[in-house]
């Protein structure tokens, strides 16, 4: 079996860039990264220099995902030996135990952190994620709104939040999730079209005319958001289309649902462009959007 | 065939299971559709991965329905189901979504089922088809019984789906959420389609 050096003839220097670009953004290719950096750490340990810890880490977690407990036991065998009282690889320690489904001896480990260090954030959201993990979705959804109580900041455990409230169906209490991101977070158009998508699904006048403002604010955002450019479309049709606007608000909602057919067509004619296998898609676009467009006239 | 009786096909089967397994984090669900003409019996002969994501929520997956049913006339189809893997391995149960999704496709199927994926099941070397059906009986959806649910050639159907992980192929599937994310993306998969004909062995024709 040929090594990944050979195979894509990169440099241990370029593979070591590589996981450091994708542990900075937050990637979860675990087949990859366990790919990588196995190598890594088997042929080019030497030259890493400190480096080698956060890749220990980073390879540790990733071969938890993918099964591979051989080769996360190793690296945490060299994480204890280097930093034997740190929180922070008994922690990995705790996710590992989770990966085996050892559940209540993963909760003993995070709940002795949390007795020598009350503050720790991190034990914390692994206890969340266990009940989440065992389907307990309501006494997450209860730990996490504690948790926000006390770290009002953490982006990360709002959208954690937004994504439990909607797979209980709870669309107001998301869309208050949402609203706490969208606020600290106003140039993110994924927010605002996940805010769209909700206000949509709950439904009602009120919350379709919301959901076609924060759609076309995801698109001012980034204009290539295909589900924003959608949800314009389907939004700004369905109010069109209610008995119930004045003659002015159809009037508007019209020329908004046109122009956002006309920019569907646009991006999927040149998505078509050459490509032969995706015609089916681009020819099932078109004949809905003109399907649509008669029962709206 | 005989009145009540699934026939699950080859292709469908396999595009589901790439589908659960690309995904082994997140719910995702799909789409069951038949060649065949409406009959006591339904023959389920393809089908179209959906969503990976936030399916409860409304306006994709309506853009979804849609888009699927203006392809399926294009392409002599009907929808005939309604697949979903829940993220939670241990607990295969349809959610609400699933159940009111399948109720819209009653609506306009009268012999609709409705296919859970029991994820606990997924494993190589596993001899029971991962799947449990529900059927539209009493004004709800009741379990099927296992023995009106065909399986034709499942050896075959599991090495075929061996073989689509060993020579990477899996990878080719596409779900209308990765069309969305980029929309030269084909989401009737028809080089998948192609590869998997290609490995359904000749001798059996029709699959």
């Amino acid at each position: 079996m040929s090594s990944i050096s050979e195979l894509y003839d990169v440099s241990w220097e370029e593979m070591r860039d590589k996981l450091r670009k994708w542990r900075e953004e937050n990637y979860r290719n675990s087949e990859q990264i366990v790919d990588v950096g196995e190598e890594l750490i088997n042929e080019h340990a030497s030259k890493l220099g400190d480096d080698i810890w956060i890749i220990y880490e980073q390879v540790m977690i990733a071969a938890l995902d993918c099964s591979r407990d051989d080769l996360a036991w190793s690296c945490l065998q060299e994480l204890k030996r280097q930093f034997p009282d740190s929180h922070r690889v008994k922690r990995l320690a705790g996710m590992r135990l989770e990966a085996l489904e050892r559940y209540e001896d993963a909760n003993k480990l995070y709940d002795s952190i949390l007795q020598d260090d009350p503050t720790n954030t991190a034990a914390r959201k692994r206890k969340i994620s266990i009940l989440r993990a065992q389907g307990k979705s309501s006494e997450a959804i209860r730990e996490l709104n504690e948790y926000l109580e006390q770290f009002v900041g953490d982006q990360e455990a709002w959208h954690e939040l937004s994504e439990l409230y909607i797979n209980e169906h709870d669309y107001a209490k998301a869309a208050f999730c949402l609203e706490e991101l969208m606020m600290t977070n106003p140039h993110n158009h994924l927010y605002c079209e996940q805010y769209a998508e909700v206000k949509y699904t709950q439904g009602g006048l009120e919350n379709l005319e919301l959901a076609r403002k924060y759609f076309a604010q995801a698109l001012k955002l980034n204009n290539r958001n295909m589900r924003a450019l959608f949800g314009l479309y389907m939004s700004a049709s369905h109010i069109a289309a209610s008995p119930k606007v004045s003659a002015k608000v159809k009037k508007d909602n019209v020329k908004y649902a046109a122009w956002a057919t006309s920019q569907i067509s646009r991006a999927y004619q040149m998505a078509g462009r050459g490509k032969k296998e995706n015609k089916c898609s681009v020819k099932a676009v078109e004949e809905m959007l003109e399907s649509m467009q008669i029962t709206m006239s | 065939m005989k009145m009540g009786e699934v026939e699950l096909s080859c292709l469908a089967y396999a595009k589901m299971y790439l589908h659960a397994s690309q995904f082994p984090r997140s719910s995702v669900n799909g789409l069951l559709l038949s060649s065949s003409p409406a009959g006591a019996a339904v023959c389920i002969t393809d089908c179209v991965p959906l969503l990976h994501s936030h399916l409860s929520l409304a306006p994709i997956t309506q853009l979804a329905l849609t888009q699927v049913d203006v392809w399926c006339s294009q392409t002599q189809q009907r929808i005939v189901g309604y697949y979903q893997a829940n993220a939670c391995v241990s607990d295969s149960s349809p959610t609400p979504c699933a159940l009111k999704i399948a109720e819209k496709i009653f609506e306009q199927c009268n012999n609709a089922v409705l296919l859970m994926i029991d994820g606990e099941k997924m494993f190589p070397g596993c001899r029971v088809p991962p799947i449990v059906m529900y059927e539209r009986k009493d004004a709800r959806w009741a379990l099927k019984d296992k023995h009106t649910i065909m399986l034709r050639q499942w050896e075959e159907t599991c090495s075929i789906v061996n073989q689509l992980f060993s020579s990477g192929d899996q990878t080719l599937l596409v779900d209308f959420d990765s069309h969305l994310d980029d929309i030269t993306k084909d989401w009737t998969n028809q080089k998948l389609n192609a590869k998997i004909m290609e490995l359904i062995s000749p001798a059996n024709g029709n699959v």
